[in-house]
């Protein structure tokens, strides 16, 4: 496997916050990235900097082994378009759509229309007269018909509804069995794209605190859900992630796999056990604005913690 | 070549902002400043100056949107920074070349008609030099340098913010009034009027493009840092 993106020491300073901080990371060739965090995490900033839209304080980042900035030859195998963005003055979808094709060998007008037709976008107005949904629709069309060799989404399903968004993930994953690439999807809704995952990547405050594969992530923390009292039993001696309580029943996010013997055990309580989600591990271990009570006050930073965890929990 | 044309279709796939706008004004003007013409009670020659200018407006507004909405989307695409620019003057330049076409052959016609036979010309004499080519290159460079104003000031916008451009065309503005005042001071504007008098329409075009190509170096310079 080769690694087609790297970021070495990347930090990314505005005059008042530091949007990126010692950023380190090796994406590899064909396959789908999350690229999660809360809004502010630095997701937009640095598909940016990759994309040769901004630049980088210190540190540096390589595509196809190349520095992207006006490189043609690096920059015409990335699209990302923006959560954001901009088209020209009265274009209308299929005028974009059109012009985008030009810029992609590519391009699979076939699945382009398909797209519009899923979701049902006016192809006679303006794209600057659309709803906030449709705009993020014409994004997903040209991102997704573009079969650019990396494919940065962010956000793209801003303003879509709940079936918008599903024909989006499932002509995603339709598109990427028939022509494999790398994808890489910014989004703080984590248990919806948590299935279309190989690897996940959680940003916040700028610093990454998660680069695992997902299946890892799922195995390395499970849920215990139950009577406050045989929860906390059931507990003793292993590392809490979270705990939340409600009248008499207590959810734990336990580290760790499950052992035999705790099978046993848990059948004798009466306690539920279930496999933690995506979303869940990454509220309970990363993504919190202060991590006190899952780390305890004096606890670790975050960054070495989280990872220990994943490894950890993917090599028992 | 293929990328730099990619960004020419791109700046053209609506062709209502670079070519319908200007053709519309530049014929609105014309029938007004015709229509102005029949009005005035005056036989001799009347000239419709700002009605000729109208379109050059539409161009600058052209230029900030070249920048502001079609620099996006070519990021988006993967576009180089350079090809973006090339693309995009290359448009400017053959839609420029298209309106210098027809002001050329507007101020043709007039020449023929004796002004529509009401003595009204909507083509500038200064701009012609009595050469059709003068007057083409002075409308070309026109619409250029207006193209350009805008361009560059939605690049200055972009990079550092409304603040250094509205500092920079103060700073322009004062330095050209200073040097006004200094001419008049030293009485040298006599010396002025009549080297561009020597210059000819030609010549002053000439001039005009040598600015033609500094703001566009000057366009590319600060566009190459701009962040999305």
């Amino acid at each position: 496997m080769t690694s087609i993106i790297e970021v070495k020491h990347l930090t990314k300073r505005y005059r008042t916050a530091t949007a990126l901080d010692d950023v380190s990371l090796a994406l590899d060739e064909g396959k789908i990235y999350g690229l999660l965090g809360r809004n502010g995490a630095g997701k937009t900033t640095l598909m940016s900097i990759l994309t040769a839209q901004n630049f980088a304080t210190s540190g540096h980042v390589r595509v196809f082994g190349e520095d992207p900035y006006e490189n043609a030859r690096v920059l015409g195998r990335l699209c990302f378009v923006r959560e954001n963005q901009k088209y020209p003055e009265r274009a209308t979808p299929p005028q974009a759509f059109r012009t985008a094709s030009y810029f992609y060998p590519n391009w699979n007008q076939r699945l382009a229309e398909r797209l519009v037709e899923e979701f049902q976008l006016p192809t006679d107005r303006p794209i600057q007269r659309l709803s906030r949904g449709q705009l993020s629709a014409v994004g997903i069309v040209i991102a997704l018909a573009a079969r650019a060799d990396v494919t940065f989404f962010d956000e793209p399903y801003l303003g879509l509804d709940a079936v918008a968004r599903q024909v989006f993930y499932d002509r995603l994953i339709e598109d990427y069995a028939e022509s494999p690439r790398t994808i890489v999807l910014s989004s703080h809704l984590i248990d919806e794209v948590a299935n279309l995952l190989e690897h996940v990547i959680v940003l916040d405050r700028g610093r990454v605190v998660i680069d695992a594969a997902a299946d890892d992530i799922r195995g390395s923390a499970f849920n215990v859900v139950g009577d406050a009292t045989a929860v906390a039993a059931f507990a003793v001696g292993k590392q809490v992630l979270r705990k939340q309580t409600l009248g008499n029943v207590t959810s734990v996010v336990l580290k760790g796999q499950m052992s035999e013997s705790d099978k046993v055990r848990l059948a004798r309580s009466g306690v539920e056990v279930a496999p933690v989600s995506l979303q869940q591990f990454i509220v309970s271990s990363a993504a919190q604005p202060d991590r006190g009570d899952a780390w305890g006050t004096d606890g670790p930073p975050a960054k070495v913690e989280a990872r220990q965890l994943v490894r950890n929990g993917g090599a028992r | 070549m293929t990328r730099v044309t990619n960004v020419m279709r791109l700046q053209l796939m609506n062709r209502q902002s670079y070519v319908i706008v200007p053709l519309l004004v530049l014929g609105g003007a014309a029938l007004l400043a015709l229509a102005i013409f029949l009005l005035v009670p005056y036989d001799g020659p009347k000239y419709a100056v700002m009605a000729a200018a109208a379109p050059l407006w539409a161009f600058l507004v052209v230029g900030v949107q070249a920048l502001t909405l079609s620099f996006p989307f070519s990021q988006a695409l993967g576009a180089t920074r350079r090809d973006f620019h090339l693309g995009t003057l290359l448009t400017a330049a053959m839609t420029s070349a298209m309106l210098a076409i027809i002001y050329l052959a507007i101020s043709l016609v007039e020449k023929a008609t004796n002004g529509w036979g009401l003595n009204g010309y909507f083509s500038t004499p200064g701009l012609d030099g009595d050469a059709p080519l003068a007057a083409f290159a002075s409308y070309f460079v026109l619409a250029m340098l207006c193209f350009l104003v805008g361009y560059w000031s939605a690049a200055v916008i972009k990079r550092w913010g409304t603040v250094v451009l509205i500092s920079a065309l103060v700073g322009v503005a004062i330095a050209l009034t200073v040097a006004s005042l200094l001419l008049v001071r030293f009485g040298a504007m006599q010396a002025v009027a009549e080297w561009a008098v020597a210059q000819g329409a030609l010549g002053l075009d000439a001039w005009g493009l040598l600015l033609v190509v500094v703001l566009a170096a000057t366009s590319f310079l600060t566009l190459r840092r701009i962040t999305q």
